[in-house]
């Protein structure tokens, strides 16, 4: 009898949970999990949880992405979305960067998205998460890049006569020897003092 | 649509500090802070920004809300809206890229046996 | 029995990356190439395949095991221990069929008393 031990394919890496089945306890895993049947305790992924409308889940769950279509008694926390779909009903607090409600789900809880800069950035609809690698392109916002640490030097904006002008007695025509702090505007030559 | 309700619009430049209230719908494009209670639909555009509470019978949000929400037939929160507060409606409904931080309170029928 | 891609129909399959710490029970099939810790409590059949690992008491109506089992066995109807299987622990059924190859540490009991 041939038994795949890797069963290749679509059964591969998609677990399934069927209607009748009911798991009480712990899971985790590295892979999607569909829930047709009946959780209670904890689920943990590092993919997608999608519940159908036949499931329930009754725990705390830590996903990546979730996709609600049943019924869910405790806290969502995903690091890329959640999505409650028109069958989807849900108490608890749900905490993911983009969350989507669609109109006739049901939800009562606390929804925090922080300040969401991913759902920003992404802008266009990514759709279904199955399908999302939109990775958060745009960081929020640049961090400020130091200047200004050279010789006591005030900043770039301001003028950069006075310092320059010691330099200059140096007389040296070529500015970048100046200022190495690397300064954007490099310089001026300005009146000599 | 009631043709007999105006529709009121608070321009972008316009900050109102106070109460509003009033019976037709309304749009807001500015500032307000205060409380608002309308009878019918509020609408914040993308340029708007609300720092109050607000009662409607139906809220559409594409702009900045900060408050409690409530509001007797639904909620929209689109997808460049910014919503920090509590919502209390029966349809809430948030699009992909809206940003919201608080609670919501809408009715869920939940299964016996859960 | 048609053996397919997917090896055995069933609704329920546990992936291979899963781990479950818990209880599992339910009225149909189940597949589980995964890890499973706990109890299983079945009314169809399980199938532990190659890469299964399950540490649990097991009871169900028949069960076939290619993978790992730690814990005792109840099936009502059949108990089938592939080549390759490694298992441990007390076996009751009315049927029970060892392949050659496989590896079974146990005790063995068919008077099948089933559930």
């Amino acid at each position: 009898m041939a038994t795949n031990k890797e069963i290749a394919g679509s059964a591969a890496g998609a677990t399934v949970i069927g209607p009748t089945i009911t798991i009480n306890g712990k899971l985790s895993g590295d892979e999607d999990l569909t829930v047709r049947g009946r959780v209670e305790g904890e689920v943990t992924l590092t993919k997608t949880l999608f519940l159908e409308v036949s499931g329930v889940v009754k725990a705390n769950v830590s996903v990546k992405n979730a996709v609600i279509s049943g019924v869910v008694v405790g806290n969502i926390r995903a690091t890329e979305s959640v999505e409650l779909t028109k069958e989807g009903r849900m108490v608890g607090d749900i905490a993911a960067p983009r969350v989507i409600l669609v109109d006739g789900a049901s939800f009562r809880g606390r929804i925090e998205m922080g300040d969401a800069s991913v759902s920003r950035a992404a802008g266009d609809r990514v759709g279904r998460p199955a399908r999302v690698s939109a990775r958060p392109s745009a960081p929020p916002r640049p961090p400020p890049p130091p200047r200004a640490e050279a010789r006591g030097m005030a900043n770039s904006k301001s003028t950069v006569t006075p310092i320059l002008s010691k330099m200059e007695s140096k007389s040296p025509p070529v500015p970048p020897a100046l200022a190495g702090a690397g300064k954007r505007k490099v310089v001026v030559r300005k009146r000599e003092r | 649509m009631a043709q007999s309700e105006q529709v009121g619009i608070i321009g972008k430049g316009i900050v109102i500090k106070g109460n509003l209230t009033g019976g037709g719908d309304l749009v807001i494009e500015g500032r307000v802070e205060g409380q608002i209670a309308l009878k019918n639909h509020l609408t914040i555009e993308s340029t708007g920004n609300v720092q109050a509470d607000i009662q409607a019978d139906e809220l559409t949000i594409n702009g900045e809300a900060s408050g409690n929400i409530d509001a007797s037939s639904k909620v929209a929160i689109n997808a460049s809206a910014k919503v920090a507060g509590d919502i209390k409606a029966p349809r809430v409904v948030i699009e992909d890229g809206a940003v919201f931080n608080g609670s919501i309170e809408m009715e869920v029928k939940l299964p016996e046996d859960v | 029995m048609i053996e397919r891609e997917a090896e055995h129909m069933a609704n329920t399959v546990i992936g291979s990356s899963i781990v479950i710490d818990g209880e599992i029970s339910g009225e149909e099939d189940l597949v589980v190439q995964g890890t499973v810790k706990g109890k299983i409590s079945l009314k169809e059949s399980l199938f532990v395949e190659g890469s299964g690992i399950v540490e649990a008491d097991i009871q169900t109506q028949n069960v076939e095991v290619a993978g790992k089992v730690t814990g005792n066995i109840n099936a009502s109807q059949k108990v089938e221990l592939k080549s390759d299987c490694r298992v441990v622990g007390d076996i009751r059924a009315p049927r029970i069929l060892i392949a050659d190859g496989a590896s079974f540490k146990g005790n063995v009991d068919m008077d099948a008393k089933g559930r």
